[in-house]
């Protein structure tokens, strides 16, 4: 999945990053691997399944 | 000069039988520190007066009513990203060049306490990720088994000064890897516990609930002697558990007969395949269990590369999250290798990164399963051999999914031994994966494979010229 630089742009400008030119390809070479993982963590799970940090409270708060 | 080298086990023993002074066991440290360190880099900043003041001060105790502790008098090293009050703290980064902490971090307490001598700061990749670098105040460290390769990172210089013998164990952090490959590639020992069994305060974060703290040594039982001292709750940390501590060393030479132990083959040989080095390590590893008597049998997990994108999407946007303020307004002074990682986390959404804790959840369940019948796992911890450090790939975390990883995203502890030597006469390694606060089995089977073969026997050639 390629990334364009209007696209790259705008994810940039929500991080707050100011790149160079040079770093901005290179972000740009990467954005295929990120995406590949992106889609490789999604499975048909439905809405139901829970992430691995469950929050809870600790003995300090029930004191 | 390699003889003269004891482990933690060996210098306890001597020490407490008033045989080896812990002034002398510092002042060979440190001797060997001064010939070899400008070759290995293993150390940013040497504590040689507080080391010295800390021998004499265990001297006299032992003297005096004998030693408190196995690693009464021990000299050790503490990685760069560990809060030591009063000594400059630098993360190797040039943000904190002239930070010196005004507390100590908890293991670095804990050790402080325990009765170790401090020999230093050991070198780290700037803020525990992306080395090696070669654009920061200080140089990466080198590998004493061949100084042109690598130590694999990030707890580089602990696993280079234990290799070297210039500490006898150190500290090492590990997020996807970062003690036992180092531990590998450097032919030592080195454990991540289980997430929340050895506190973080104090400790930089890489990525807060993948980091994890632990022992690095020349042996699995001197792994198991500083866990001892390590291992506890604190209610500074947040992800500390609170379960019961028991005797790390009381399973040590109970043999391995009747464990059942899992092999993930397809980690090794399709997901990632590796070297012939490691293969013949990991097969030879594999008749020495079955000869003492272990059960093998064969395990099947979700492909490394799931692994590996579940923990990168984490890590990525945790990082990206505890250095966003640098990030935004001093990227440029962030090591090269370093900043590109930050960047990544531009490219991650909200979404994305609950995507990967969920899965987080699945995968970790699949494992608890799989290994339900079993004592333990055993699969690869590096591909190969180091690489030539000038050749390290920065961008190898996308095609080639690391051994490590799938036990930061599990939490379930791992341990990486030296399993033999590969090609130019590099150490290769496998790594046994345990069930949570489970490490005595760990310790139990790691210890029997050290005896039972003769690589512990071997230091770097450099060591002993």
């Amino acid at each position: 999945m390629e990334i364009n630089d209007a696209a790259l742009e705008y994810l940039l400008a929500r991080a707050g990053l100011s790149l160079t030119e040079e770093q901005k390809a290179e972000l740009k070479n990467v954005h295929a691997a990120i995406a590949a993982m992106a889609q490789r963590v999604r499975k048909p799970r439905g809405r139901m399944a829970e992430p691995a940090h469950a929050y809870g409270f600790a003995e300090e708060d029930l004191a | 000069m390699s003889e003269a080298i004891p482990t933690i086990a060996e210098a306890a023993r001597l020490i407490a039988a008033k045989q080896l002074s812990p002034v002398e066991l510092t002042r060979a440290c440190l001797a060997r520190v001064h010939a070899l360190d400008r070759e290995l880099h293993a150390f940013v900043r040497l504590t040689e007066e507080r080391a010295l003041a800390d021998a004499r001060s265990a001297e006299r105790a032992i003297m005096a009513g004998g030693p408190s502790g196995p690693l009464h008098g021990i000299p050790i090293g503490l990685k760069d990203i560990v809060d030591t009050k009063g000594i400059t703290t630098t993360c190797q980064s040039r943000f904190l060049q002239d930070n010196v902490p005004d507390g100590d971090a908890a293991c670095a307490e804990k050790l402080a306490v325990a009765g170790t001598v401090l020999i230093g700061k050991t070198t780290t990749h700037e803020f525990a990720d992306g080395g090696p670098s070669f654009d920061l105040p200080a140089p990466p460290a080198r590998n004493p088994w061949n100084t042109e390769h690598f130590t694999a990172g990030s707890s580089s210089g602990t696993g280079a000064a234990v290799a070297a013998g210039l500490i006898l164990g150190g500290i090492g952090t590990d997020t996807g890897g970062s003690i036992r490959g180092p531990a590998a590639l450097c032919g030592i020992a080195g454990i991540k516990p289980t997430y929340g069994l050895v506190s973080r305060a104090g400790v930089a974060p890489a990525a807060y609930s993948l980091d994890h703290i632990g022992p690095m040594a020349w042996t699995a039982e001197d792994c198991a002697l500083m866990l001892q001292a390590l291992a506890g709750h604190d209610s500074r940390d947040p992800a500390s558990a609170a379960p019961p501590i028991p005797n790390y060393t009381a399973l040590l030479g109970t043999g391995v007969r009747g464990l059942r132990i899992g092999v993930i083959h397809h980690f090794h040989e399709t997901d990632h395949p590796v070297s012939d080095g490691t293969r013949r390590g990991i097969d030879a590893a594999l008749v020495t269990f079955r000869d003492l008597g272990a059960e093998l049998r064969e395990v099947q997990l979700s492909p490394l590369q799931d692994w590996a994108a579940c923990g990168s999407l984490i890590s990525i946007t945790e990082r990206a999250a505890a250095y966003e303020e640098w990030s935004r307004t001093r990227l440029g002074e962030f090591s090269e290798r370093l900043s590109s990682r930050l960047m990544l986390g531009a490219l991650v959404s909200g979404v994305d990164y609950v995507q990967a804790v969920r899965r987080r959840r699945e995968l970790r369940a699949e494992l608890q399963q799989a290994m339900a019948g079993l004592d333990l796992v055993l699969t690869a911890t590096q591909p190969a051999e180091a690489a030539k450090i000038d050749e390290v790939p920065k961008w190898d975390m996308f095609d080639k999914p690391g051994f490590t990883m799938p036990f930061n995203v599990a939490g379930y502890p791992a341990i990486s031994i030296c399993a033999g030597f590969g090609t130019g006469g590099l150490p290769v390694a496998i790594q046994l994966v345990g069930k949570p606060f489970q490490e005595p089995t760990l310790f139990r089977v790691a210890d029997a494979f050290e005896k039972a073969t003769t690589f512990r026997s071997r230091r770097p050639a450099l060591v002993a010229a």
